[in-house]
């Protein structure tokens, strides 16, 4: 790597520095205090809607969760068992009023941004909602054990379990951002995906929605009166890039401030070599893995004359010289999974559990001569997916295994695992903190994301036992035996789970990410008046 | 003239129907579901049949191709699903770039094209103009992306002196006097406009040096130059007065270029104008979008060789429009 | 790179000189003639025929597969060894270049083969026939051609899902002969009117004899000038749809998917990406002045310029 090419020489530029003077011309920028900066985000894609009930991809997420507020945040720890570690957001305390009743207290001083008070009934409008299946939220699942909401006072709400788990304090605050019952009660449900509230959010969160140009940008604002207290960035912007490349080109360039990961070692020593830059490493919330169809392609009611056989799976993967792919494409960036897991689990990587070692010679063994053939369905939107699937094509290739990619876009590849039209692909999961729900949901016999219909009564069960487990020893221990029993009868190859990097512009101070949600946070981060430039003064 | 104007109208109107008909069965016939997000959470499939009955996908291709035309017909060009805002709006919103940047392109394009063109002719066959020559043949055989990302990474990346991508400063632009707005949107502008500029030029250089020399040919330069003309005077007065007309055509003709070139340009630099507002209504299955910007193209096409003609009998008297 | 690579590429040159001075030694005519005269043709024909022998001579001139990875040099910039550096996942730059131009050229010059032959002979029937089948025939040609051509492809492939180099080809060929089938067109009208054509009728020679036998070859310059200037137009678009990843399927090297391949890694391995863009440039480059001085060959009316 010769550095010249390395490294973005950022010289000072004419234009630039002609734009900051013509907005100095205005006469001195106002915000000179400990509240001013504006932060611009690269995003690697466009959100759909910020409605949270609603929204599916990660970067709604990471908008609306400036917007909008739970009741209560996971804690610095990432522990679901019972609430310790949990950090009050809208619900000020709660209390077990019994085993299977949970009441919480709502903070007096919340305000949605058009000035109406947080109330009680807003919290059960927004279980109503959120378990509705007209709306569709794909948390509906995670909210099965929770059989009613109930305001009790205008900020007392109580929440009746259905049996006793120990999730379930985690269960009732993660999944819901809470909504607004006045704005949205005569918006029908039905319309809610395509609803105008989201593309004009209103919420309780500590920045205000304030404009959205569709394929450009979105900005929100600092609610200078948070009842959490008053946020120190006066300004987010996100500025939609299209694609994790030119997200990071973005911030390399000087023209955004933060990019979420940067995947690649390539970019990763990019930003490292920037000196405008910072980089804040975190656990990974994805894995990556090649799903199997073990039903006939296109046809769901015969098997696959592949990925049937038991056999065959188990030598595909003991084929895979996974932590070698895992070195080529992501350096020390990532790791081979053991099981369906990402590194944001950290707990369930102390373990003796290890990934399937590479075994060519067992794996022609369990072939027995045959050459088998397959398609591999790749997102062409993902390079490093694509990239991938071309190292694996080429380590099959030389066991006689045909491979065949079929780059396509991703309405394509989602419409293909909906319909069955497939015999394997290439994807990517991000999960919630604990396994309890994606588990189940992907690998699981009536899984509503198990399109290749993977069938393991033995790891059923013990998936069963892993989530009724009362104790994190338990639970890591009922999940490892759950692990090794879809280790014996793969229904994929879990390739690799990412270590994230962060990076943000060094000027801004008390950067933290939460692996979960990665802006989650931004509240807390300021820019000292001292490292304000034009950029953060400029502006209404 | 009358005839022929409104049998070109005609025409016109009938070429933008089909392509328009074309284009409905080709993407409704498409892979790919509109209303399946990208790969993250999936939606659940319930939702995402009524989503598709929201907007009326569930009923026979033929019936929602006479609901579409009847729209259409209406002036109603539908709602984006992917922008959750009319169509007409999202066009609306990306044909001023998209004008911004074609416009400056072609004006780059010909004031270069013509400038190295008429260079050449003036000293053709000698090593200056082999030299040139062979540059505008580059230029004119390069992929336009290509020449695109290498711009983005020397002037962008490199020497930093241009913006990567976007078309405003995403902080500053709405803080800023007119002045300094009007400098940003040059300054963002620069690295697209130039890359479709340099192309273009190269064809039109090319273009131009040809219908010059074949202007030189004739005899009314010959006499002119008998006359005792001054080579430039020539050169500028008579020849390029005539070699002018094709040119001309050239414009008509480029815009179809400009627009499809601008395709794979917007998207390399996150211009938001039509061009990718297209690609990504391709790649979101958004058909109504889809649709309008295709409308949109056809129209443009149209209008330009329309346009073209024109201006060629405006500028030759000796072309009668008779169709 | 080896010895016998460079050796290989040593006589691939030999051979590519030898082959063209003959060339130019044959006395082709009068057309010939011309056809050299044009400055850069000699140079133009050089390149054609070295990059075209070089991708059918692949094998020989390559030290490395074109899908060969070697693990452990991924983006290193160019060496003795590697002579255009390698890729992301350790693929040698150069045998995927040559390799790669097999694909490229072969499906700029079949697509254009389909596109010639199919405009040719609409172009041929639209301007022998004349009447409603012309009328019929140019106003489709009147859609093709409004359609900006990326999205009638991009609509396409859309449409059929992923494709096989063969039906790339077919798609390119059947997007791409409008404007022939215009020329083309315009030709036959004008052989048409000539006292010969009408003689053959007059003995009884049907129609489509009469289009073959006597009407395409006089319009074949026409046709050949069109398809040499048409394959560099089909070669860009090839490049411009692999980059939107719509093009040839990996692994199989094209010299618009390496671009597309190595676009992430430009701005820290560029040489990924500038090769085949050279190499596409270069291409297409030598097509135009081959096509030029075709025209000026066979054209005696623009001739000499």
């Amino acid at each position: 790597m010769t550095p010249a090419f390395a490294r973005p020489r950022r010289i000072a530029t004419l234009l630039p520095a002609l734009l900051v003077v013509l907005a100095g011309c205005r006469g001195p920028g106002g915000c000179t205090t400990e509240y001013c900066g504006t932060v611009v985000f690269a995003a690697t894609g466009e959100p759909s809607t910020l409605l949270p009930v609603v929204s599916t991809s990660a970067v709604e997420r990471d908008v609306h969760d400036q917007i909008f507020l739970k009741l209560a945040e996971i804690g610095p720890d990432g522990g679901t068992f019972g609430d310790s570690g949990f950090v009050p957001e809208l619900a000020r305390s709660w209390e077990w009023t019994d085993p299977l009743t949970l009441t919480f207290h709502l903070d007096p001083r919340a305000r949605w941004h058009d000035g109406a008070p947080v109330t009680a009934a807003d919290v059960a409008f927004t279980f109503d909602a959120y378990s509705d299946s007209v709306v569709g939220s794909g948390d509906r699942a995670s909210l099965g054990h929770i059989t009613s909401v109930a305001a009790v006072d205008s900020l007392t709400v109580v929440f009746k379990f259905r049996d006793r788990y120990p999730e379930m304090f985690y269960d009732a605050t993660y999944h819901m951002r809470i909504l607004p019952a006045h704005l949205l009660r005569n918006v029908p449900r039905a319309t809610w995906q395509t609803a105008a509230f989201g593309r004009a959010p209103v919420g309780s969160g500590p920045y205000r929605f304030v404009s959205w140009t569709p394929g450009q940008s979105i900005e929100l604002a600092a609610d200078s009166t948070h009842f959490l207290g008053r946020p120190h960035l006066r300004r987010l912007i996100w500025r939609v890039a299209g694609n994790l490349n030119s997200a990071v080109t973005m911030v390399l360039a000087g023209e955004a401030d933060a990019v979420e990961v940067l995947v690649t070692p390539d970019n990763i020593r990019r930003a490292r070599a920037d000196t405008a830059l910072r980089l804040y490493p975190y656990a990974g919330s994805t894995y990556t893995f090649v799903r199997f169809n073990l039903r006939a392609n296109g046809d769901r009611s015969k098997p696959h004359p592949v990925f049937a056989d038991p056999e065959i799976r188990r030598a595909l993967v003991l084929a895979a010289d996974r932590p070698r792919m895992a070195q080529t494409v992501f350096g020390e960036y990532a790791k081979v999974p053991p099981g369906p897991m990402p590194q944001l689990w950290s707990w369930l990587w102390k373990t003796t559990l290890a990934p399937t070692p590479l075994d060519s010679a067992q794996a022609a063994r369990l072939l027995h001569g045959r050459r088998l053939s397959f398609h591999l369905i790749v997102p062409s939107t993902s390079p490093t997916r694509v990239q991938y699937a071309q190292l694996l094509q080429e380590q099959y290739r030389r066991l006689g295994i045909d491979v065949v990619i079929d780059q396509v876009d991703n309405p394509t590849l989602q419409q293909q695992l909906e319909s069955g039209k497939f015999d394997a692909s290439l994807e990517s999961f991000v999960t919630d903190p604990t396994p309890s729900s994606s588990v189940p949901a992907l690998w699981g016999r009536d899984g509503p994301q198990n399109y290749g219909h993977y069938a393991n009564d033995k790891f059923d069960a013990l998936v069963r036992t892993a989530a009724g487990a009362p104790t994190r020893g338990a639970a890591q221990a009922a999940w490892e035996s759950a692990f090794a029993a879809l280790a014996q009868d793969p229904p994929g190859v879990m390739l690799y789970a990412l270590d994230n990097v962060a990076a943000v512009n060094r000027r801004v101070a008390d950067v933290r990410i939460q692996p979960d949600s990665w802006w989650g946070l931004v509240r807390t981060w300021r820019i000292p008046p001292d490292q304000l430039t034009e950029r953060d003064r400029a502006g209404r | 003239m009358r005839a022929w104007l409104l049998r070109r109208v005609a025409a016109g109107i009938a070429i933008i129907f089909a392509a328009v008909s074309l284009t409905f069965v080709a993407i409704h016939l498409a892979p790919g579901e509109p209303f399946l997000p990208p790969d993250e959470r999936p939606m659940d499939p319930a939702v995402v049949a009524r989503l598709r009955r929201n907007y009326g996908l569930d009923r026979p291709l033929p019936v929602q191709y006479l609901r579409y035309v009847t729209q259409l017909a209406h002036g109603e060009l539908g709602e984006s699903f992917s922008q959750r805002r009319p169509v007409a709006q999202a066009i609306a919103a990306a044909v001023p770039n998209t004008l911004l940047l074609t416009i400056t392109a072609l004006a780059i394009d010909f004031t270069l094209g013509i400038a190295i063109g008429l260079y050449q002719a003036a000293r053709a066959r000698r090593r200056s103009d082999a030299a040139l020559a062979n540059v505008t043949l580059f230029f004119y055989s390069l992929p336009t992306f290509w020449l695109a990302l290498v711009l983005q990474l020397v002037f962008g990346l490199w020497l930093g002196w241009f913006p990567t991508g976007g078309s405003t400063d995403p902080v500053l632009h709405d803080s800023l006097p007119l002045f300094g707005r009007v400098v940003d949107r040059l300054y963002h502008l620069a690295l697209p406009a130039l890359t479709l500029g340099l192309v273009g030029a190269g064809g039109t250089a090319r273009f131009q040096r040809a219908a010059l020399l074949e202007a030189l040919g004739h005899e009314y330069v010959r006499t002119a130059r008998a006359k005792g003309l001054a080579e430039s005077a020539v050169l500028i007065r008579h020849a390029w007065r005539d070699a002018l007309l094709p040119v001309i055509s050239l414009a008509g003709v480029a815009l179809p270029f400009l627009l499809t070139g601008a395709v794979l340009i917007e998207t390399v630099f996150s211009w938001p104008g039509l061009g990718k507002l297209a690609a990504d209504a391709i790649s979101a299955r958004d058909y109504p979008l889809v649709l309008g910007t295709t409308l949109l193209a056809t129209c443009a096409v149209v209008t330009g060789s329309f346009i073209a003609d024109v201006l060629t009998a405006a500028a030759d008297p000796r072309v009668r429009l008779t169709a | 790179m080896t010895t016998a690579t460079l050796l290989a590429l040593l006589a691939i040159g030999v051979w590519t000189t030898a082959f063209v001075s003959w060339c130019r030694r044959r006395p082709w005519g009068e057309a010939g003639r011309r056809f050299f005269r044009h400055p850069s043709a000699t140079g133009g024909l050089v390149v054609l025929v070295f990059l075209a022998t070089v991708a059918l001579c692949a094998p020989l001139v390559t030290p490395y597969a074109p899908y060969q990875q070697i693990l452990t040099l991924q983006d290193q910039p160019p060496t003795w060894l590697h002579p255009l550096g390698t890729d992301f996942i350790g693929r040698d730059v150069w045998s995927r270049l040559a390799y790669g131009g097999r694909i490229s050229l072969g499906v700029g010059t079949l697509g254009m083969l389909v596109a010639v032959t199919l405009g040719g002979l609409v172009g041929a029937a639209a301007g022998y026939f004349r009447g409603w089948i012309d009328a019929l025939l140019m106003r489709c040609v009147d859609v093709g051609l409004s359609i900006p051509r990326i999205f009638l492809v991009l609509g396409a492939i859309a449409l059929w899902g992923k494709l096989g180099v063969a039906a790339l080809i077919l798609l390119l060929g059947l997007t791409g002969w409008f404007a022939t089938s215009r020329i083309v067109r315009s030709e036959v009208m004008s052989v048409r009117e000539r006292p010969y054509t009408d003689a053959v009728r007059a003995l009884g020679a049907r129609p489509w004899w009469i289009i073959v036998r006597h009407v395409l070859p006089n319009s074949a310059a026409a046709l050949i000038v069109s398809a040499a200037l048409g394959i560099g137009n089909m070669m860009l678009l090839e490049a411009g749809l692999s980059f939107l990843g719509a093009g040839i399927q990996p692994p199989h090297p094209s010299w618009g998917n390496m671009i597309a391949d190595g676009r992430d890694q430009l701005p820290t391995a560029p040489w990924t990406t500038l090769f085949p863009g050279l190499a596409i440039a270069l291409a297409v480059m030598a097509l135009n002045t081959t096509g030029d001085a075709l025209r000026d060959a066979l054209d005696p009316k623009t001739g000499g310029k």
